[in-house]
């Protein structure tokens, strides 16, 4: 379905020079640098799965969306989705993709829900028995009754969304890319556009690729991850696995009854003749909570340990989230350069 | 003084970085404008052309050429877009910041629009005058450039300037009350370019036309500098419209300060 | 083809209700515009009377002439302005804010799907006084509409109007390589002002450039002396027509480099 190959992208940098006799010298003689925002990435999706492209904020996820919805064109590499190059024959290959960036609207400010749609509608030369069909559809799947009739500007963030979906999913595309779909959202909401993608994605075999930095997203949706770092694959796999790649981070949350010389009580390190990188006291007061690697520390043993120190009134172990992962991935980079 | 000066320059400074910043957009804008000029002095030249006179209603070609670059030259000088900012900055909250701080708000515009006059002042005043100059020296083969006539000058722009400034803070602010800025703005700018005598020199309307708009406050933003620069006034005429000019900033500096108080009144009202 | 146009004109009517509507939401404001343009455009003409009260012709030109050629040079502006004002947006943010990205995942023209968002109502009131100083023109200038005139003129608005649209086209697609340039569109759009006098009145360097570089005298001298004098249809109105449509293809040339160098915003 997604075929993306040895895709790099470079960009020009104007640099630029301090001071009035700079600025003068670089409108005559622009001083450039490359740089190289993705380099080297392949990767394969398969019709009807859902991939969770993740990686840190300037990785260059954007940019590999960008150049396989044909907005960018790859520096050297290329892309095929269902068959086609999207640099090629542009406005053909469209037709069979939906976009959307969580960040910005792709909607028009000033016009009600309604008249947007009938405008995509043209755009996209949706029949109109077929769009009524398809409005019923994803008015039940977004629920966009309440806001239809509202000029976009009035959306509230999570309408905004759900509009900005059904928007790109008018034109039933056979491929959906969602950058940051859930940026900026309550549970809730995440909640409910999760639940859609999901249902979308099973009723009609819509293959997804979701860039996201919720960990929950990944979980609920995708089967599949790819990861990159600085522009490179870093990760192709599960969520299992990935998380076995780069240790299975929990998070153990409790509530001491006493504050006196708990820090002391407490070395972790020491315990389990573990580094800086795989155990990580936080505490505000009485409330401690230790990020820690659960492949090197049994959860058990950390319980045990912890409770066998301090007396404590509430206590509770939970998934770290995916920015430890990533925090994690950078510590790696690190070591490995050191 | 020293310390009002100093406590102000940070205004200043900032509003010359901006400038800066912009200045391509702003050599870009320049062009587009000065072009007008150009166009205005090629009718002339026609007119001239196809007249029998040597004069225009009392304006030889030498003076209407000089009458269009002094005029544009003056009305960039004293510009102000304080309407907008005021308006822009109580809708938006931000003029609390300018509120809370021990400095007067007019001041802090207007150190802020200094700062970008400065740029100006090097991209337009020294060109423009050095043009006219040079332009006047070769048509009429005499140096025509006279130094008490240019301080004159100097002295009246500079209170024009002041005379836009305080008239645009109170526009600004009634304005922002009419919640109608856009429409308001082009009215503001259409009937100001006419009565201030940088369209049509106040001298080709009917006597009594002019003898009103002459003490109307919009001939002291305009026309009055540039009289005094082309040396068409004579000394009690400079002086009498110089006490005008006085005047019309004088209210208008007194207007500013009532609607300023209306204004926080208001806004703290508002705010609970 | 058909079937195509028609699919971008119900598109098309949904920005103009929309605008429309909108002007209606903001009358006052409007109509002060509205005013203030007329008073604007009034202002200039009696600036003319003036200018007539001391001499008979401008080199041959009489006052009403003069009216036409004015109020002629304002239909096209106005036409441009109604329909393609969003070109400006393209060169002072669309393109350095990276919100040019939407028109690429669509599966129309992007240029065209710039230009049909916006229907600047502003621009009514230049149509308007355009038609007005036309109209006042009628019976004091010695234009023979016949039929053929009729159809000529109508013929020669939309071209005339192609080349303002070009030339904002051409600037605001330098945007795509420099992020900004609605002030490099500002600059050669304010050459327009030429074309309101005779383009006689010029130097030969001007009277060249505004010919054949940024051809705004088609948009307005060239065609209006057609009508006033009947002289040289092939190149006040032939003219217009081949110059625009060269301009134009060089714009929609300028405009596809543009998109295919274009870099988004951001990462």
């Amino acid at each position: 379905m997604i075929y993306a190959e040895n895709l790099k992208k470079e960009f020009k940098k104007t640099i630029k020079q301090p001071g009035l006799a700079g600025s003068f010298k670089s409108l005559f003689n622009p001083k450039t640098e490359k740089i190289t925002a993705v380099d080297d990435i392949s990767f394969h999706v398969a019709k009807g799965e859902v991939m969770g492209f993740i990686g840190p904020n300037g990785a260059g996820k954007s940019t590999v969306i960008k150049m396989l919805t044909g907005i960018l064109t790859p520096t050297s590499g290329q892309c095929t989705i269902n068959g086609q190059i999207p640099q090629k024959n542009r406005k053909q290959y469209v037709k069979e993709i939906g976009v959307v960036f969580g960040q910005r609207t792709q909607l028009w400010w000033d016009l009600p829900l309604t008249e947007t749609y009938s405008v995509l509608k043209e755009i996209y030369e949706v029949p109109e028995d077929r769009f009524k069909k398809r409005m019923d559809f994803l008015n039940e799947v977004l629920d966009l009754q309440p806001f239809i009739k509202s000029p976009v500007r009035t959306l509230s963030l999570g309408q905004r969304m759900r509009a900005d979906i059904a928007a790109s999913l008018l034109h039933s595309p056979k491929v959906l890319f969602l950058d940051e779909p859930t940026i900026g959202l309550d549970v809730v909401v995440k909640d409910n556009i999760r639940k859609a993608i999901a249902k979308i994605n099973a009723e009609e075999q819509t293959t997804v690729i979701l860039t996201t930095h919720d960990l929950s997203d990944i979980e609920l949706l995708c089967k599949r991850i790819v990861m990159i770092d600085k522009g490179r694959n870093v990760f192709d796999g599960n969520l299992h696995d990935l998380k076995a790649k780069f240790g299975q981070m929990r998070e153990l949350c409790f509530e001491a009854k006493s504050v006196d010389g708990l820090l002391q009580k407490l070395d972790y390190k020491a315990h389990f003749r573990v580094t800086d990188d795989d155990v990580v006291v936080n505490n505000n007061g009485c409330s401690v909570n230790v990020r820690f690697n659960s492949d090197l520390i049994p959860v058990a043993d950390m319980l045990g340990y912890t409770l066998s120190q301090v007396s404590v009134n509430d206590i509770n172990v939970k998934d770290a989230d995916i920015e430890e992962i990533i925090r994690r991935l950078y510590k790696q980079e690190v070591d490995v350069n050191a | 003084m020293r310390k009002f000066l100093r406590m102000y320059k940070p205004f200043t400074r900032a509003g010359m970085l901006d400038a800066m910043t912009y200045r391509f957009n702003f050599i870009c804008f320049l062009l587009g404008e000065v072009l007008s000029c150009f166009i205005m002095y090629f009718v002339w030249v026609a007119v001239f052309n196809s007249s029998n006179s040597d004069t225009f209603m009392g304006f030889s070609m030498v003076d209407m050429t000089v009458f269009l670059f002094i005029t544009f030259l003056t009305s960039y000088l004293t510009y102000s877009d304080g309407a907008y900012a005021v308006g822009e900055e109580i809708r938006d909250g931000s003029i609390a910041m300018r509120m809370i701080k021990p400095v007067s708000f007019d001041m802090t515009f207007l150190f802020q629009e200094i700062g970008n006059k400065i740029m100006v002042i090097i991209l337009v005043f020294v060109p423009i005058i050095a043009g006219v100059e040079i332009y006047r020296y070769i048509a009429t083969g005499a140096v025509m450039f006279n130094v008490v006539n240019f301080l004159l000058f100097l002295v009246s722009v500079i209170i024009a300037y002041l005379i836009s400034f305080y008239f645009n803070v109170c526009y600004g602010f009634m304005a922002f009350f009419l919640k109608n800025l856009w429409g308001s703005n082009i009215l503001k700018e259409v009937v100001i370019s006419f009565l201030s005598g940088a369209k049509i020199p106040l001298a080709f309307m009917p006597p009594l036309m002019q003898s009103i708009l002459t003490f109307l406050p919009f001939a002291s933003l305009s026309y009055t500098p540039v009289m005094i620069y082309m040396g068409m006034y004579d000394t009690t005429a400079i002086l009498w419209s110089l006490a005008l000019q006085i005047f019309w900033l004088f209210a208008f500096w007194g207007g500013s300060k009532l609607i300023w108080n209306a204004a926080t009144k208001r806004l703290c009202v508002q705010g609970g | 083809m058909f079937a195509n146009l028609r699919r971008m004109m119900k598109m098309h009517r949904i920005f103009i209700a929309q605008d429309l509507k909108r002007m209606m939401e903001y009358k006052i404001d409007f109509l002060t515009g509205a005013f203030s343009f007329l008073l604007g455009q009034a202002i200039n003409i009696i600036f003319l009377a003036i200018i007539f009260s001391q001499i008979p012709t401008l080199i041959g030109w009489t006052f009403e002439e003069i009216v036409f050629i004015y109020g002629f040079s304002l239909l096209p502006k106005a036409l441009d302005h109604l329909f393609c004002d969003n070109l400006w947006r393209v060169g002072y943010f669309i393109v350095d804010k990276g919100d040019f990205d939407k028109y690429l995942t669509r599966p129309i023209n992007p240029l065209f799907s710039v230009i049909v968002e916006l229907f600047q109502v502003d621009a009514l009131g230049e149509l308007i006084v355009g038609l007005l100083l036309i109209g006042s023109t009628i019976g004091q200038v010695s234009i023979h509409w016949s039929v053929l005139n009729v159809i000529l003129f109508l013929i020669v608005l939309p071209f005339a109007t192609l080349i303002y649209t070009g030339v904002k086209t051409i600037t605001a697609a330098i945007a795509f390589w420099t992020k900004r340039s609605g002030h490099i569109t500002h600059m050669f759009y304010m050459v327009n002002d030429f074309a309101k006098y005779p383009t006689n009145i010029y130097n030969s360097f001007i009277k060249t450039v505004i010919t054949y570089i940024i051809p705004f005298a088609f948009t307005a001298f060239y065609p209006a002396s057609y009508f006033l004098t009947g002289e040289n249809p092939w190149f006040n109105i032939g003219g217009t027509v081949v110059i625009s449509v060269v301009l134009f293809t060089v714009a929609v040339f300028v405009w596809n480099k543009g998109v295919s160098a274009y870099e988004s915003a951001g990462s």
